[in-house]
């Protein structure tokens, strides 16, 4: 609740013009809207561009945000339009495929096996059922939050968890099991 | 699956979704977003003064035969009294600034 009024108090500075504002705004959600872009588009490098675009365009459509709507669900929402839009051309998702594998033995130091298993069966999991896990069980969004953020019925929110989950830890028992 | 394995399975996830989170505090990331932000800032109000100086200047010059006669015909009559209005200013000014300085003068 507290951390909610500080949001709303950033929020409404933000609106008068303080960029100050905005910067804290900037700096208490980027962890959560950068891990969902990541496990949402599977590129690293992509999805902290995107989520620096995310915040520009938040800053200039923040008088829209609705009293006492929650900031991170707005931010993930704009964000995963902008993953849409950013995978509507193939070509484009292709090189972004191709990149995350090359990125993700770059970046991490030597995953554990078990990692590298579920990172796959996310990668394998359809779009919207990928971008629900991504919310509901990567970070602590609930499924009405997640609905709000994706604009997907809270019905399907909770189908797509509840499968994307079961493919997941069926991924990681068949590596267990192999 | 009982509960309890439910919570395990859950624990076990997150616990693997947490080895790549980023960071909870990068100032890295929100000095590069401030820094995107006010660079467009300066952007939008550069063009806005050029297109207001552009279009300034356009009605400026569509209406100078109308208001050349009248700023002509203004300065004739005004000119000596802005003129007066000019001395008068700056002497006190001037002298202002020198009394001020006075001592014994109250500030």
């Amino acid at each position: 609740m507290i951390l909610t009024s500080l949001d709303e108090s950033l929020v409404a500075a933000a609106r008068a013009g303080s960029a100050e504002a905005f910067s804290r705004l900037v700096d208490r959600h980027q962890q959560a809207l950068r891990a969902f872009l990541r496990r949402a588009c599977g590129d690293w490098a992509s999805a902290d561009d995107l989520a620096q675009e995310v915040f520009l365009t938040a800053w200039s459509r923040i008088g829209r945000l609705e009293a006492g709507a929650s900031v991170r669900a707005w931010l993930c929402g704009i964000g995963y339009n902008k993953h849409l839009t950013a995978r509507r051309s193939a070509a484009r998702e292709r090189a972004r495929e191709a990149a995350y594998e090359a990125d993700r033995d770059e970046t991490v130091d030597a995953p554990p096996a078990e990692k590298l298993a579920l990172d796959r069966a996310m990668a394998a999991l359809p779009g919207d059922q990928r971008a629900c896990v991504a919310l509901c069980l990567a970070a602590d969004f609930s499924h009405a939050e997640a609905s709000e953020a994706l604009a997907i019925p809270l019905g399907t929110v909770k189908s797509h968890v509840a499968r994307g989950r079961a493919r997941l830890l069926q991924a990681l028992e068949t590596r267990h099991v192999a | 699956m009982s509960p309890d394995d439910d919570r395990i399975a859950d624990g076990r996830l997150e616990a693997l979704f947490a080895l790549d989170a980023p960071p909870r505090r990068d100032a890295a990331f929100t000095t590069a977003v401030m820094e995107r932000l006010m660079r467009r800032r300066l952007l939008e109000e550069v063009a806005l003064l050029l297109a207001l100086s552009v279009a300034g200047g356009v009605i400026f010059s569509i209406l100078w035969p109308a208001v050349q006669p009248m700023l002509v015909a203004l300065s004739q009559g005004f000119a000596p009294a802005l003129g007066a209005v000019a001395l008068g200013v700056c002497a006190w000014i001037i002298l202002g600034g020198r009394l001020s300085a006075a001592p014994g003068a109250v500030s």
